[in-house]
C-alpha cells in the first residue's frame, strides 16, 4: 500500500471508531429492549415487545414519563418566550452592559448541574420556611428549575439567528410606514423563526433528559423519568429499563426529525 | 425594548445567582450532629475538605479523569470533525443529526447502554466467550476504564460539533496551497490546519473539560460503589451525610478548581500560539 492509502485508511478507521463509541450505547439499549429473557445475556433467547407493556405498568416509569413531559412542556412554554425577548433586547437595543447581561443569561450553562441543583435545593428549603408552602417535589418547583435550563439555549440560538439578519429589512418596513408592532410581527418574527423553533426543541429535550439539576428537587411520588431510571439502574440493567430508554430515544428522534423539516438543524448548531 | 431583557435576567438572578450566594453562605456555617447547621463564619469546611486524604483523592481522580478524557476526546474528535466539516454531499445534514442525536438522548440512557455492553453477561464478554477467546468474563465494568469510555462517548459530540464549526470557516485553499508548496500531510496539519483551528480546539477542550469535571451519571453507574468523583461526593453530603456546610464547601471547591484550570489553560495555549 502507498503511504497515502495507509493514511486514508487510518483516518477513516479512526472516524469509524469515534462514531462507534458515540452510537454503540444508544443502539445497544434499543437492541436489548426486545430481548425475551429478563436477565440480559447474549445471544438472546428470542424477541418480544412485552417489556414495553411491563415498563408502562410500572408506576415509577409511567408517572416519571408524565412528570418529565409536563415539566419539559411548561418550562419550554415559559422559558422560550422569556429567552427570545432577552435575545431581542440584546441584539436590537442600545443597552449598556450587554456582555455582562449575556454572561448572566448563559450562566445556567456554565454552573455545573449538581452545584446549581444543591444551591437551588437549599434556596427552596429556605423559601418554604418563609412562605410556608412546599416547593421541593412540586410541579412548580421543578418547572421553575427547568426554565433555568431553557433560557441559555434560547438566548444563544435566537441571538445567533438575529445576529445573521440585516437590520435594514426592518428599517425599510418602518420607512414604508409600518408601525413598530407590524414590523415585529411581519418582518422580525418570521426572520427569527428558525432560531425559536430550534430553541424550543433544545429546551424541551434539555429539560426532559436533565438529571443533575433535578436530583435533589424530586421527592417520593414526584420523580422525573431520568431520576427514576437512575435509581433503577443502580441495581441492574434489564429489558424493562431498556424499553423505557428506547421510548425516550424514539421521542428525541421524532422531535429532531420533525424540527429538521422546519429548520435545518445542521445550520443552527 | 431594552426592558425585554428584564424577565429572563431577573429569573436567572432569582433562581441561580441568589441560590449560589446562599450556598456560599452555607459553606461558611458550622455543622453540628444534633442541630445540623449552626450559623458561623468559618473556613473550617474548606480546610477540612482540602486536608482530608479521602477528598484529596476524590479531587485528584476527578482531575485525572477530566484531563485524560479531554485529551482522548480531542484526539478522537478531530478527524471526525474534519470529515464532517469538509463533507459537501447531501449527507452532511444527516451526518450532523447523527452526531447531535446521541447528545440529546441523555446520559442515563447511554450509561445503560454501556452497562449492557460491558457487563459480565454483556455483549462484549458474550462475544469473546462465544469466539472461544476467553473462558471467564473480563471485568470490563465498574472500573476507571468503563468510566472513561462512558464519559468520552458523552462528550465527543460536543467536541466534534465545536471543532467542525471552526474547521468549516478555514478555506480549503489554505491547505491546498500548503500542500502544493510541498508540505507533507502531517506538516500541513501541524503548521496550517491546527494553528487555524486553535480557537475551536480551545473552545472544545474548555467545554469538554467542564463537562468531565461535573460528571455524575457516568461515574455513579459505570464506576461502581468504590469509584468516587466530585459531583457524586457533593450530592452524597446533601442526601446521605446531611452535612450541608461541608457539601456546600465541596461544591465551591469543584467550581473554583474547574474555573481556575479552564482560565489558566486557555491563557497558556493562547500565549503559546499568539505571535
Amino acid at each position: 500500500m502507498r503511504p497515502a492509502d495507509t493514511r486514508r485508511w487510518l483516518l477513516h478507521g479512526s472516524i469509524a471508531v469515534t462514531y462507534a463509541v458515540i452510537l454503540a450505547p444508544v443502539v445497544m439499549v434499543m437492541v436489548i429492549s426486545v430481548f425475551r429473557q429478563e436477565i440480559v445475556s447474549f445471544p438472546p433467547a428470542g424477541f418480544t415487545l412485552e417489556w414495553y407493556v411491563n415498563a408502562w405498568a410500572r408506576q415509577e416509569f409511567a408517572r416519571g414519563f408524565a412528570t418529565s413531559f409536563q415539566v419539559a412542556l411548561l418550562a419550554t412554554l415559559i422559558g422560550v418566550p422569556l429567552g427570545t425577548a432577552a435575545a431581542l433586547a440584546l441584539q436590537r437595543s442600545r443597552i449598556r452592559g450587554k456582555a455582562a447581561l449575556n454572561t448572566l443569561l448563559l450562566g445556567p450553562l456554565a454552573v455545573p448541574g449538581v452545584v446549581a441543583g444543591t444551591a437551588l435545593y437549599m434556596f427552596y428549603l429556605r423559601a418554604e420556611f418563609w412562605i410556608d408552602r412546599d416547593i421541593t417535589a412540586t410541579l412548580q418547583g421543578l418547572v421553575a428549575a427547568h426554565v433555568l435550563l431553557t433560557i441559555p439555549w434560547t438566548v444563544r440560538l435566537v441571538s445567533a439567528s438575529l445576529a445573521g439578519l440585516d437590520v435594514s429589512a426592518e428599517e425599510a418596513a418602518a420607512n414604508l410606514g409600518a408601525r413598530p408592532l407590524t414590523v415585529f410581527r411581519r418582518v422580525t418574527l418570521p426572520m427569527m423563526r428558525p432560531g425559536i423553533v430550534a430553541a424550543a426543541l433544545f429546551s424541551f429535550i434539555q429539560s426532559f433528559e436533565n438529571l443533575e439539576l433535578t436530583l435533589l428537587l424530586v421527592g417520593p411520588g414526584r420523580t422525573t423519568l431520568p431520576v427514576a431510571m437512575l435509581s433503577y439502574l443502580e441495581f441492574r440493567v434489564d429489558p424493562t429499563l431498556a424499553a423505557v430508554a428506547t421510548v425516550q430515544i424514539l421521542l428525541v428522534a421524532v422531535l429532531m426529525l420533525v424540527t429538521d423539516r422546519f429548520v435545518k438543524l445542521s445550520r443552527v448548531v | 425594548m431594552a426592558a425585554l431583557v428584564l424577565p429572563a435576567g431577573l429569573l436567572v438572578v432569582l433562581l441561580l445567582v441568589a441560590p449560589m450566594l446562599l450556598l456560599f453562605r452555607i459553606s461558611l456555617n458550622r455543622f453540628s450532629p444534633t442541630e445540623l447547621m449552626v450559623e458561623a463564619t468559618t473556613a473550617q469546611n474548606y480546610l477540612q475538605a482540602v486536608q482530608d486524604p479521602y477528598y484529596q483523592q476524590v479531587l485528584l481522580t476527578t482531575l485525572g479523569i477530566a484531563l485524560g478524557c479531554t485529551l482522548v476526546t480531542l484526539v478522537m474528535g478531530f478527524p471526525a470533525a474534519y470529515w464532517l466539516a469538509r463533507m459537501e454531499s447531501r449527507w452532511k445534514s444527516l451526518a450532523t443529526i447523527v452526531t447531535l442525536f446521541p447528545l440529546l438522548v441523555g446520559n442515563v440512557v447511554r450509561a445503560a447502554g454501556w452497562m449492557a455492553l460491558l457487563g459480565n453477561e454483556g455483549a462484549i464478554n458474550a462475544a469473546l466467550i462465544g469466539l472461544g477467546l476467553i473462558s471467564a468474563p473480563l471485568p470490563l465494568l465498574y472500573n476507571t476504564g468503563s468510566v472513561v469510555v462512558g464519559i468520552v462517548a458523552v462528550v465527543l459530540p460536543y467536541m466534534i460539533l465545536t471543532l467542525a464549526a471552526v474547521i468549516e470557516g478555514i478555506p480549503r485553499q489554505t491547505e491546498e496551497a500548503a500542500a502544493n508548496l510541498g508540505g507533507r500531510p502531517m506538516t500541513v496539519f501541524r503548521r496550517v490546519l491546527l494553528p487555524l483551528a486553535l480557537p475551536g480546539v480551545m473552545a472544545g477542550c474548555v467545554l469538554v473539560f467542564i463537562l468531565c469535571m461535573n460528571t455524575y451519571a457516568s461515574a455513579v453507574l459505570l464506576g461502581g460503589p468504590q469509584f468516587k468523583m466530585m459531583a457524586p461526593a457533593v450530592y452524597d453530603q446533601f442526601v446521605r451525610g446531611n452535612n450541608w456546610p461541608f457539601g456546600a464547601a465541596l461544591a465551591f471547591i469543584l467550581l473554583t478548581v474547574t474555573l481556575v484550570l479552564t482560565v489558566l489553560g486557555s491563557a497558556l495555549i493562547g500565549r503559546k500560539y499568539r505571535r
